[in-house]
Order: C-alpha cells, then structure tokens, then sequence
C-alpha cells in the first residue's frame, strides 16, 4: 500500500470513527472498542522493538502504566486536557524506553526479557509508596467533560483512542519503510553482521526502544479518564504484557498490520467471551491461539495469507 | 365522497386505537418483563475467593421469586465476572446499563473494584448498592448510592476504631500499632493512633511493614522489647497466618491484653480450619458471627441454605463475612421497591434516604453519602476454640463480640489466658 494510500484509508477511518458517535447509540459498544483500539496501539508499539528489531519486551505493563500514572497525575496536579496527557505520557515513556533500553540493550534474549519484567516490579513499587499516585488503593480520577460534539466521555476517550491508534500504525509503517526499519531488521537477522556493516547496532536498539516505550504509554494516557479510578493492579496488569506478547506474534511481526490484526482479533473475542461464554476463556483463548498460531503459522496471520497465496501461484504456475 | 359523523366516529376511534396500540403493547410488555439486577462478581482472579457472594445474591433471588417475585414480576439476576481487574469493570457496567439493560445494580466486591463504576452509575442514573466497599461514594457523592457492609461514617478511618474503644475501656496505657502497607490498613492504623492520642494512650510502637512481608519475628521480637499492653495489627490473609504462627513460635509478652483488630483473614473457614487453636485470644473484626446477640429474622435460614449452596460449588463452607450482605443488598432493593410500588430510581434512593430497612443483618439506616448512620463492624474474640474442625464456629461462645456494647455477647478474656 503506498503512503497515498494508507493516509486516505487512514483518514477514512478517522472521519469514520469521529461520526460514530452520532450514528451509534448504545455507549457500551464505544466501550468494548476503546478496549480494542488501546491493545491496537500497545500491540504495534510492542512490535517496533520486539518484532522489527526481535527483541521480546515482557515489560510492556511497565510503559502502558507509566503512561496511565504520567496522566492520573497530570489530572490531579494540573487538571491538564487530554492532549497535554498524551503528550507527556509518550515523552515520559520515551524517556523510560530510552533509560531502560540504555541499560539493558547490552544484554540479549533471555536476560533483557528478565530484565523488562524487573522494570514492572519497580515501577509498581514506586506507585505503591506513593501517597500522592494513591498508591495500593489507587487514585480517582474525575476527568474534565467531554467536548459537546461527542455524546458522552466514553465516546471522546473512544475517538481519542481511535486517533492514537493511527498515529502508532503511522509511526510503525514509517518505520517499516525507512532505513531505520531495515537496520532494524539487520539486528534481528543478526546483531555482529549488522554490525558489521556499518549499523549503529545500539542506537538503533535505543531509539526503537524509546519509540516502542513511548507509543504504549500513550496507550495508557487516555485509561484515567476512561476508568474514572486508577490503581497498580490495573496499571501494570500482567494481562497487557500478556496480551501485547500475542497479538503481533498471532497477527504478524514482520509487517505493522500484523499487530493491528492481531489486536483487532484476540482483543475482540475477549471482549465478545467476557460477558457471553466466560471470561476464564480469555486467558484460554489467548493461550489456545497462541499455541495454535506458534505451531501452524509461525509468522502469525500474515505469514500464513503469504503462504496461501504462494501455494495459489504455484498451482496456477503448473496449471 | 361524503362521510356521515358516525363513520368519522369510527375512523377517529380505530386511528387513536391503532396510534395507541405501540403504546400500549410496550407497556404490557414491560410489566410482564422480569426485573433485572446486574453486577459483577469476581469469579476469576486474586478476589476469587468472595466469589460465595452469588450464593448470597441467588438465594435472594430464589426466594422473592418463590413468594411471587416484586411488583408481580419475576426477579433476574445478571451477573458477569470481572476478573478481579478494575480495568474490566466500566465495559461490564456499560453492557448491563445499555445492552441489558437492568434496572439496578450491586457494586463489584470491594473498593477498588467499585470506584471504576460508580462515576458510570452516576452518569446513567442507576440506583447501586455498595458489597463491601469501604468509602467508595466519599469522593463522587452519589445520592443513589446506598452501603450494604456496616462500615459506619467514616468508614476508611473508623472501621476498626471498635478494638480502641475496646482498649480504651480496658484501661490500656500502651499500644503497638502493625500494618501493612496498603490503603485499607494504613488508614485504619492512622485512624486508631489518632483515637489513641486523643484518649491518652501511648503509641510504643508504630511499624508499617511491606504487604509481601512473611517473616514476622523481627517485629516480634521488637515488639516483646516494647512491652505493649494492646497490639493493633491490620493485615492481609497471607501476613494474618504469618502473623498467627509467628505468635505461636515466639509468642508475646505477659503485658499484652488485647491483640488483632483489623486482620483479614480469619473470617474465612479455610483460615479459621488451619489455624484452629491458635486463633484463641484474638480479638478481630468480622461482620457477622453466630452470636445471640445477632439472631436477626432470616439469618438462620439463609446460613442454612447457604450452607448447602456452599458445598455444591465448593466455596468457603461458612459464609459469615460477605453472602449475608450480598442477600442484605438484594432486600435493600426489593424492601425500597415494595414499598415504592416502582421501580423509579429517585423514588426508590428518596425511600431508603427517608426509612430503614430491615434486612437479615439487622435494620439498616442510610445517611446522606448511603453508609450506615452507625458503625457496627463487630470486634469479636476467638474463644474455645479446638482443632476438631469448622462445625464449632457454627455454634455460638467460638467467637464471642465484645464491641459494640449494644451487641456484646461475653467478655473479655485476657490474651494469656485465652491462649492458656
């Protein structure tokens, strides 16, 4: 798709999303989708370092609270708009992104895994000894009213989200397509090669790092006003990291609409299970699909129309 | 063409008839359609462990359908599990709102919980009453709000102000404050070290210990250094046992008259199975025991039926602490819209404003936030207690009230001495 392109459906979809309100009623489908549209941009944010450069993040609650802690407290100091929380949520995890990539982009696999899991624990800690964020019981965060075009809070968190969405899939393709998505993909291929010709192997590392850390706190930034409540559990659920794991691995990592097909599919049967089958399902459904996926399509979604279509050409070749 | 006067008569009746008819029709429909209540309960996740709440929900609903249901109609329960995760609830209370539309609700268990959904109750108008959350409505003041947990006024600093009165009576000069670092306990440890030095009661010792925390010999051993007369320990189930073992292996000083106060932990049959004996002497919060004090209409028969509910789902097997609330909110409503003769929301949260209600745990008042004009979370002491199993708490003198006075049922033993 050439960028033409991809900016009209892009702002199709917006124009879209910004009309819903006045067409949709029901406020509870604006709920489900706000839930689906955050796990599209912590997914694509995941991807940028844990898909283009393969380095797994199992952090990823750490930067999505980061990001909800970053507002909540904006909200509380300064009674800041929502775009101000936005912002500084995606500068703060950036800069969180940018540190804890610094200090542990040197080590690989395994042991920077365990090293982003130690990063959740801190900052929960962190939020736990705070009496100013709350801490273990939380905060209540009594967000400023909806602008009057939209019929309700839950509407204007859902188009916010919906916009942050199209930004991250636009960061993530713009990433894709540069010279900073193939050195990126250079390390993942094989970190010494890359380095041997001529990448800039850590600063490369770094910068995903940060953009990957700053797009989920974004993510997070619009949770207080949605939630009305903060609190730890929530924040840094492990259930995000989970979650932020499966999507790109189910929908694809090696292209920016795996993820949003990912998130797209998993968040929506969890939201639909929740309250028809059982939402002990969620978790098994996360975990049926992701062994599914890992043993019939290792390359997730996209991997598997790719290889659809081979198989097509092949026969049409032979034929 | 010309019309005579008795056609137009007509004409006129079967238009009104037939503009009416919709009308008429969705309001037939509405009365024969059920009354839904909806809520979530935490089947899934660390709060798991109250999921016997639906028990007490479901029997309710069993027996005000078994008597001809409210205003004629049938009563529905609509019940999604929230996963214990606060990030779940909104979009639940959003589909129970506006898809399913139920006419009231009961909060999720507890205040972390509740706080996600009460600025959407708010939002839609919808009556909510509180399942055990502890000043869930202080900050959005909702006046459809209405507490079915005997908190009192106050609630978050005062729930376990009943063991310093206690102290206080008792004559006690010092006092060793422990908790852990969470909201619930810190602020009842800062709410009772206030009482404390209002009343002239010397704080010796002040430790608020990390919530992951298992070894308690340290604090212990300092606080037999201490030398308190009364030991105030706010903690959760996994610290509460430490706490009860460490007791047992290090033990406390002569000095020590009262101990325990805010732990949770020891309302619960499987705890209360472990720790048997070693429970004796405690003096702890619980919200209902069987005590002759508390034999309010109904709260026999319910434990009974519980009891029986209990064993097919295999959940906690006595149900003192949260299903009798769960089956006291459910007659919150029904007694509100009984004597309303609606379902109109501000008719019925005008009605529980202006009179009490009786209900299984006694008759409740509500004040202007929708708490309990009066605080009667009980401080009770395990006394007697053997290790022959959980068939003893069923019967009265296992865990006798010493607070409030209005429902004292014996009294105080001595901590040694309880133990001896």
């Amino acid at each position: 798709m050439s960028w033409r392109n991809f900016l009209l459906v892009a702002l199709l979809v917006a124009a879209a999303g910004m009309v819903l309100p006045r067409v949709l009623e029901n406020p509870y489908y604006f709920f489900a989708g706000y839930v689906v549209l955050q796990y599209v941009v912590i997914a694509t944010g995941w991807n940028i370092l844990g898909g283009y450069a393969g380095y797994t993040n199992f952090g990823t609650s750490a930067f999505f609270g980061a990001g909800v802690y970053t507002a909540a407290f904006l909200i509380k100091a300064f009674e800041a708009p929502l775009l101000v929380q936005v912002l500084a949520a995606a500068g703060i995890g950036m800069l969180l992104g940018l540190v804890t990539g610094y200090l542990t982009l040197r080590i690989q696999g395994v042991y920077f895994a365990i090293a982003t899991v130690a990063l959740v624990v801190v900052l929960e800690t962190v939020v736990h000894n705070s009496d100013y964020l709350g801490g273990a019981s939380g905060l209540t965060t009594i967000a400023p009213p909806a602008p009057a075009w939209f019929a309700g809070p839950t509407q204007y968190v859902f188009c916010v989200m919906l916009v942050l969405a199209l930004v991250a899939v636009g960061i993530a393709r713009a990433i894709e397509h540069s010279w900073v998505g193939r050195s990126l993909r250079a390390i993942r291929a094989s970190e010494p090669a890359a380095e041997a010709c001529g990448v800039p192997t850590l600063r490369m590392k770094l910068a995903a790092c940060a953009i990957s850390g700053g797009v989920i706190a974004m993510a997070g930034a619009p949770y207080p006003y949605y939630a009305s409540h903060v609190d730890p559990l929530s924040a840094f659920s492990l259930t995000i990291g989970l979650n932020a794991l499966a999507m790109p691995l189910i929908g694809g990592t090696r292209s920016w609409i795996g993820p949003v097909l990912g998130a797209v599919l998993l968040a929506s049967v969890q939201q639909i299970t929740t309250v028809t089958i059982s939402s002990e399902f969620n978790i098994l459904a996360v975990g049926l699909m992701l062994i599914a996926f890992v043993v019939l399509a290792p390359e997730g979604i996209l991997g598997l129309v790719a290889e659809l279509r081979e198989r097509v050409g092949r026969r049409r070749a032979t034929t | 063409m010309s019309i005579s006067r008795r056609e137009l008569g007509k004409l006129a009746g079967g238009i009104s008839i037939a503009m009416a008819a919709p009308a008429i029709w969705t309001s037939a429909r509405a009365q024969n359609q059920p009354i839904k209540i909806g809520c979530t309960v935490s089947q899934t996740g660390a709060l798991a462990g109250t999921k016997n709440s639906q028990i007490g929900y479901e029997l309710w609903r069993d027996n005000l359908n078994a008597a001809g249901g409210l205003l004629g109609r049938k009563v529905e329960l609509v019940i999604y599990d929230d996963q214990s995760s606060p990030a779940q609830v909104p979009g639940i209370y959003s589909k129970l709102i506006d898809v399913d539309k139920v006419d009231f609700l009961f909060t999720p268990y507890g205040a972390n919980l509740t706080a996600t959904m009460m600025p959407l109750a708010k939002q839609r108008d919808k009556v909510a009453i509180g399942i055990l959350t502890l000043a869930s409505n202080d900050k959005v003041k909702y006046d459809k709000f209405f507490q079915a947990a005997p908190w009192g006024p106050n609630g978050a600093e005062d729930w376990a102000r009943g063991f310093f009165d206690l102290a206080q009576t008792q004559g006690v000069k010092k006092i060793a404050i422990a908790a852990a670092d969470t909201e619930f306990s810190k602020t009842a440890a800062a709410g009772g070290k206030r009482v404390c030095e209002q009343a002239g009661i010397e704080v010796v010792s002040y430790d608020i210990y990390p919530p992951t925390l298992n070894d308690f010999s340290a604090i212990l051993r300092n606080l037999r250094a201490k030398a308190p007369e009364a030991i105030f320990l706010c903690s959760y189930p996994p610290d509460s046992t430490a706490m009860v073992r460490g007791l047992t292996e290090i033990g406390l000083p002569a000095s020590v008259r009262l101990f325990g106060g805010g732990m949770v932990g020891p309302q619960y049959a499987s705890l209360m199975q472990t720790l048997g004996k070693n429970l004796n002497g405690i003096i702890n919060f619980h919200l209902y025991v069987p005590e002759p004090t508390l034999k309010f209409p109904g709260i026999e028969g319910f434990l009974a039926e519980y009891e029986k509910a209990a064993k097919a789902a295999n959940v906690d097997p006595l149900g003192f602490y949260i299903p009798p609330f769960c089956y006291a909110a459910g007659q919150i409503i029904s007694e509100a819209v009984k004597a309303t003769g609606s379902i109109d929301q501000k008719k019925v949260a005008d009605w529980l404003h202006a009179n009490p209600v009786e209900t299984i745990v006694g008759k409740i008042r509500f004040n202007e936030l929708g708490d309990w004009t009066e605080r009667r979370v009980l401080m009770a002491q395990f006394q007697g207690v053997d290790d022959s199993g959980l068939d003893q708490f069923r019967k009265a003198g296992k865990q006798v009230i010493l607070d409030p006075p209005a429902f004292k049922s014996g009294e105080l033993v001595p901590f040694a001495k309880a133990r001896s």
